[in-house]
C-alpha cells in the first residue's frame, strides 16, 4: 500500500507545485494537506455536503493569491457523524495524510478525534456543532461558530421584546446541545417575563411528531424552540404546521440549511446565527459571496461561511508561520494563533480566546420567502 | 381530549405500519425470506411519487409509477439476490446481511440523485383542521385510514379467492404440499414479493405528504414491520396488520403516560414483553422453540 | 503509517472478540443475536467508569465489564430459553431497541447522547499501556476457549441444541443450563470488548452501541463464515478493512466521497453473500453452515 500511494502523490503534488516554488524548497513539493472529517453519507450527509461546499471555496482562494509557498489540498473522509469512523479517519489524516489541520463537526467526531488531535498537536476546527461540551475539549480543538448557550440569550429577549411571546415550549433532542438549551431556557425566559411552559425530549431518529405536536399544543404556547438537527428538524417543523401549531417558530443556527430554507412550512421561523450580512462591502465577505453563489450556483449561508473560516483561517496562520521562517506544524500554527487572535474573515473581524473559541455576535433571522433576513 | 387526539394520530401512524407490515407478513409467510430490505421498497416507492410530484405528473400517474418501482424492486431482489443464495440452502442470516448490503446501496444511491436530507410532497391534505375543539385531523387521516381498509380487504379476497392467492397460503402453510400439486413455487414467490413490496408503495406516499423523506426513512418502518409480523403471529396477515396498527396506535398513546422520549421504545417493549409471554403472537400457531 | 495501522489493528482485535463471542452462540449454539452491541455497550460503560472513578487499570476494567455485561446476559438468556428462531431474532430486536433508549436516557451512568469523555489511557504499575497487545491477548485467550469448549462435551450439547433442541434434551442435556451458560459466556466476552474499546478511544457514547452496530457484528461473523473458529476474524478484519481501503480511493469529489464509499462497502456484502453464502471460510460443500 505505501510504495505506489507514495510515489503517485508525491508525481501528482510535484506537477500542482511546480508553478509555485522556488527550487530551494523542491523537496517540500507536496501540498499542505488540510483534512476534513463530515458526515458524509447517512443521515446527516446534507451538513457535510455544505461543510465541505465553504472549505473548497477558502482552499480555492489560497490556492489562487499564491498565499503559501506550497498548495492546499483538501482530504476528506466520511465520519458518519459516528465515533469509531472518525477515529479510522483521523488516524489517517494525520498519519498518512500528514494533516497538521483538520475540519471537524459534529459532537460525537469531535469528542472522539480530540484526545487524538491533541497528542499528535493537530488543529482541529469545528464551525458546525454548537454544543458548549465543545468548548475547551484540547488545546488544539478550536470553535469558529458560538456556542449554543449564546445564541439562546440572543433570542430571548428578541422574542420577549419584538414579537410579544410569553410562553415558550421547547422540543429537543436530549443531547448536550439540546440539554445546554434546555437550560438556558429556563434561565433566560424568566429574567425576561417569560416562562418555559414544556420541554419534549425526542429520540434522535424519530420520525413522527404528530403525537407530540398534540402535547406541546396542550401547553399553549406563543413560541416553540426547536433544538434538534438535519431532517428531523425539518420534520418537527412540518409536523407542528400540519397539525395546527400556527405559532412561532425558533431555532438555533441548525436552521441554517437549504432543508428549511425551502420548506414551505418553515416559513416565518426565527434563528439565531453569527452576524453575518452576505451583501456588505467588506472585500473577504463579499469575494466569497460571489465566488460561493458562482461556483455552486446558490447563496452562502452561515453554515458555509464557517467552514470557508475555518479553512481559510489555516491560510492566514501557515502564512504568518512561513513568513516567520517556521515550519508549519500545528504547535506553530496554535502559537501563532495566540499571538494575533484578531483575524479578516468572512463577516468581518474574528477574535479568539485563548481556548480557541472564536467570539462572534449574533443576529436573529426570519425565513421569508424562502430567503433567510436579518432582523434583529 | 389530549387522549382522543393521540389515538387519532395513532390512527394514523399505524394504518402507515399496517400496509407495511402486512407486505412483509405476506413475503416472509409466503417465503420464509426475512426481508430486511422491505423498508427500502419504501423508501424508493416514496422517492418515486416524490420526483413523479416534482414532475408535474398527475397524482394517479405518480401512485401507479411509486407501486411499480416498490414491486419492480422486490422482484428484483427476489431473483438477483435471494434466489441465487436460496439455491446454495444459505442460512437465515446470509440472506440477512446479502439485503442489508443491498440497504446501504440503495440508501446511497437515492442520497446521491435525489439531494441528502429532509424531502416532502407539499399538500394541503396533509394540513389538519379543528375538527372539535382542541382535535385537529388532516383528510389525510381519513385517506390512510380508507386506502389501508380497502387494500386490506382487496388482499383477503385474492388470498381466499384467487388461486394464486389461494396457492400463496398453501406455501406458508406447507411448501411441498404445492409441489406436488405441480404448481412453482418460484414464481409463486416472486408473487409474494410482488404483492408484498407494492403494499409499501400507498403507506410511502402517505409519509412523503406527512412526515416527509430522508434517505433512512425505511429503516424504522421495517423495524416495525418485523415487530408487527411477530406480535401478530408469523404466518398471520390479519394479525401483522392489526399489530401494526395497535403498535402505532401504541407508540401515540404512549404519551399520555411517559414522556415522550421514550414513545419509540414502546414498541420494542411490547414486542419484546410478548416474545416472552405470547410467542405464538396474537393469532399465530404455537411455535416455542 | 504505523500509528494509522496500529489503531486499525486494535480496532480490529475488538471486532473480532466481538465477532467470535457472537460466532459462539450463533454458529455453535443457533442463538441469532442482533443484540450483541448492547453488551459490548455495557461493558464499555462499565470498564470507563471504572477507568473515570477508580483506576485507570485496564484488567479490573475488563473483569467488572464482564461480570456486568455477563450478568445481565440473562435479559438475551431469557427469551433465548423460551423460543429460537425469527422469533428469537425479533426478541434481540426489542432488546437492542430498547437498550439503546437507555443507554441515552441514564446519563449519570451513561453521559446521554453526550457520552463519556476523557478517559485515562490504560495503566499498568504506574505506566500507560498501549490497548493493541491487551487486545491482542484477550482475542487470543477467548479464541482459544472457543476452541476448548467447542471440542469438549459442552460444545456437543451446544450442537446438539442448535441442530435440535428436543433431542438432545432426550438425550439428557441440560438444555437450559447450556443455553444461559453460552449466552453468559458470549456476553461477557462482548462486554471486554468494550472495555477496550472505551479506554482506546477515550470517549464513548450511545452511537457506538445501537442496532447497526449489531448488524454488522453479525456482518462481520456470516461473511467470515459461522460456525468456524477463524471466519468470525476474518470477516472482522475484513469489515473493518475495507472502508479504510476504499477510503484510499483517489479522485472521488469530496461532497460524494462518502456516498461512493458505502455503495461500494454495501455492493461488496451482498456480492459475498451471493457467491460465498457459507462465509469466506465456511464449507461450502456442505451447503448449510449455520441453521
Amino acid at each position: 500500500m505505501p510504495g505506489p500511494m507514495i510515489g503517485r502523490r508525491t508525481a501528482l503534488a510535484a506537477s500542482l507545485a511546480l508553478p509555485f516554488i522556488r527550487p530551494a524548497f523542491a523537496q517540500q513539493a507536496e501540498p499542505y494537506v488540510m483534512g476534513s472529517l463530515f458526515p458524509m453519507s447517512g443521515p446527516n450527509a446534507e451538513f457535510g455536503e455544505a461543510f465541505t461546499r465553504g472549505a473548497q471555496v477558502a482552499i480555492a482562494h489560497i490556492n489562487a493569491d499564491n498565499m503559501l509557498r506550497r498548495p492546499v489540498r483538501l482530504q476528506s473522509e466520511d465520519s458518519q457523524a459516528l465515533p469509531q469512523p472518525s477515529v479510522i479517519g483521523m488516524n489517517k489524516l494525520i498519519n498518512i495524510d500528514r494533516a497538521s489541520w483538520v475540519l471537524s463537526s459534529w459532537t460525537a467526531t469531535a469528542k472522539a478525534i480530540a484526545p487524538i488531535g491533541d497528542r499528535a498537536k493537530t488543529i482541529m476546527v469545528n464551525g458546525g456543532g454548537v454544543g458548549p461540551d465543545l468548548s475547551g475539549l484540547s488545546p488544539y480543538f478550536w470553535n469558529v461558530i458560538a456556542l449554543a448557550h449564546l445564541e439562546v440569550r440572543a433570542i430571548v429577549p428578541f422574542l420577549v421584546n419584538q414579537r410579544n411571546v410569553k410562553r415558550v415550549a421547547l422540543i429537543y433532542v436530549d443531547d448536550p446541545l439540546g440539554d445546554a438549551i434546555l437550560g438556558q431556557l429556563r434561565e433566560q425566559l424568566p429574567l425576561h417575563g417569560a416562562t418555559l411552559v414544556g420541554s419534549y425530549s425526542v429520540p434522535r431518529a424519530a420520525q413522527q411528531f404528530g403525537s407530540v405536536v398534540a402535547r406541546v399544543r396542550q401547553s399553549r404556547p406563543d413560541a416553540i424552540y426547536i433544538a434538534s438537527f438535519g431532517a428531523q428538524q425539518a420534520q418537527i417543523v412540518k409536523g407542528l404546521r400540519d397539525n395546527g401549531v400556527t405559532q412561532i417558530i425558533c431555532s438555533f443556527s441548525g436552521f441554517g440549511l437549504d432543508g428549511i430554507r425551502t420548506l414551505p412550512e418553515a416559513e416565518g421561523a426565527l434563528f439565531t446565527t453569527q452576524k453575518l450580512d452576505f451583501a456588505s462591502s467588506d472585500p473577504i465577505t463579499k469575494r466569497f459571496a460571489d465566488d460561493f453563489q458562482a461556483r455552486f450556483g446558490q447563496a452562502p449561508v452561515t453554515y458555509h461561511a464557517n467552514y470557508y473560516n475555518a479553512a481559510y483561517l489555516f491560510g492566514l496562520l501557515a502564512r504568518q508561520v512561513e513568513q516567520a521562517g517556521g515550519e508549519v506544524n500545528g504547535e506553530t500554527m496554535r502559537a501563532a494563533m495566540l499571538a494575533t487572535r484578531k483575524f479578516n474573515l468572512v463577516g468581518g473581524e474574528g477574535e479568539f480566546d485563548e481556548l480557541g473559541n472564536m467570539l462572534t455576535q449574533l443576529q436573529v433571522n426570519e425565513i421569508r420567502g424562502q430567503r433567510v433576513i436579518a432582523v434583529g | 381530549m389530549l387522549f382522543l387526539q393521540l389515538l387519532l394520530n395513532g390512527l394514523q401512524t399505524g394504518a402507515i405500519y399496517a400496509l407495511t407490515a402486512a407486505g412483509f407478513a405476506l413475503i416472509f409467510g409466503a417465503t420464509k425470506i426475512f426481508h430486511v430490505a422491505h423498508g427500502i421498497a419504501f423508501t424508493i416507492a416514496g422517492y418515486v411519487f416524490l420526483f413523479a410530484w416534482r414532475a408535474d405528473w398527475p397524482s394517479w400517474l405518480g401512485v401507479l409509477a411509486s407501486i411499480a418501482a416498490a414491486m419492480l424492486f422486490g422482484i428484483v431482489m427476489e431473483r438477483l439476490v435471494y434466489r441465487p443464495i436460496q439455491r446454495h440452502e444459505g442460512s437465515f442470516f446470509t440472506v440477512f446481511v446479502a439485503a442489508f448490503g443491498v440497504s446501504i446501496v440503495v440508501q446511497n444511491i437515492i442520497g446521491m440523485i435525489a439531494g441528502r436530507g429532509f424531502a416532502t410532497v407539499d399538500t394541503p391534505l396533509s394540513f389538519s383542521a379543528e375538527i372539535l375543539p382542541e382535535i385537529f385531523v388532516a383528510p389525510m387521516l381519513w385517506i390512510a385510514l380508507a386506502t389501508a381498509a380497502v387494500l386490506f380487504v382487496a388482499l383477503t379476497l385474492f388470498l381466499t379467492r384467487h388461486p394464486a392467492g389461494v396457492a400463496l397460503r398453501a406455501l406458508a402453510q406447507n411448501p411441498d404440499l404445492i409441489r406436488t400439486y405441480g404448481l412453482s413455487s418460484n414464481g409463486l414467490s416472486v408473487l409474494a414479493f410482488a404483492i408484498g413490496s407494492a403494499l409499501a408503495a400507498p403507506a410511502a406516499i402517505v409519509t412523503a405528504m406527512t412526515t416527509g423523506l430522508n434517505e433512512a426513512i425505511g429503516h424504522h418502518v421495517m423495524l416495525i414491520s418485523i415487530a408487527a409480523t411477530i406480535v401478530g403471529g408469523i404466518g398471520s396477515l390479519r394479525g401483522a396488520a392489526l399489530a401494526g396498527m395497535m403498535l402505532g396506535i401504541a407508540e401515540s398513546l404512549a404519551l399520555t403516560v411517559v414522556d415522550t422520549q421514550w414513545a419509540e421504545a414502546v414498541s420494542f417493549l411490547v414486542l419484546f414483553g410478548f416474545i416472552i409471554f405470547r410467542p405464538a403472537g396474537i393469532f399465530g400457531v404455537t411455535q416455542t422453540r | 503509517m504505523t500509528a494509522f495501522l496500529i489503531n486499525l489493528a486494535t480496532l480490529a482485535a475488538i471486532s473480532g472478540i466481538l465477532a467470535s463471542t457472537l460466532n459462539f452462540i450463533v454458529g455453535y449454539a443457533g442463538i441469532f443475536s442482533v443484540a450483541h452491541a448492547v453488551f459490548f455497550g455495557l461493558g464499555a460503560y462499565g470498564g470507563a467508569q471504572v477507568a473515570l472513578l477508580l483506576v485507570p487499570n485496564p484488567f479490573l476494567a475488563c473483569l467488572v465489564a464482564a461480570v456486568i455485561a455477563g450478568g445481565l446476559s440473562l435479559c438475551l438468556a431469557l427469551p433465548a430459553l423460551r423460543v429460537r428462531g425469527e422469533y428469537f431474532v425479533a426478541a434481540s430486536l426489542g432488546l437492542q431497541m430498547v437498550a439503546a433508549t437507555l443507554f441515552a436516557e441514564l446519563k449519570p451512568l451513561t453521559g446521554g447522547i453526550g457520552g463519556l469523555v476523557g478517559i485515562p489511557r490504560p495503566e499498568l504499575f504506574g505506566m500507560v499501556v498501549p490497548v493493541l497487545p491487551l487486545a491482542l491477548v484477550a482475542l487470543a485467550l477467548i479464541l482459544w476457549a472457543t476452541a476448548r469448549l467447542q471440542r469438549g462435551a459442552f460444545g456437543r450439547t451446544l450442537q446438539s441444541i442448535r441442530d435440535a433442541d428436543t433431542a438432545a434434551e432426550a438425550l439428557g442435556k441440560n438444555v437450559n443450563a447450556a443455553k444461559t451458560l453460552a449466552v453468559a459466556f458470549a456476553c461477557a466476552g462482548a462486554g471486554i470488548a468494550g472495555a477496550l474499546y472505551a479506554l482506546h478511544l477515550s470517549f464513548i457514547n450511545v452511537e457506538s452501541f445501537t442496532l447497526d452496530q449489531s448488524i454488522q457484528i453479525m456482518a462481520m461473523v456470516i461473511i467470515g463464515g459461522a460456525g468456524t473458529l477463524w471466519g468470525p476474524l476474518v470477516g472482522a478484519v475484513m469489515l473493518l478493512s475495507l472502508p479504510a481501503v476504499i477510503s484510499f480511493i483517489p479522485f472521488i469529489p469530496p461532497t460524494e466521497v462518502g456516498a461512493v464509499q458505502q455503495i461500494i462497502y454495501g455492493s461488496a456484502m451482498t456480492l459475498l453473500m451471493i457467491f460465498r453464502p457459507a462465509g469466506l471460510l465456511g464449507d461450502m460443500s456442505k451447503g448449510k453452515s449455520t441453521s
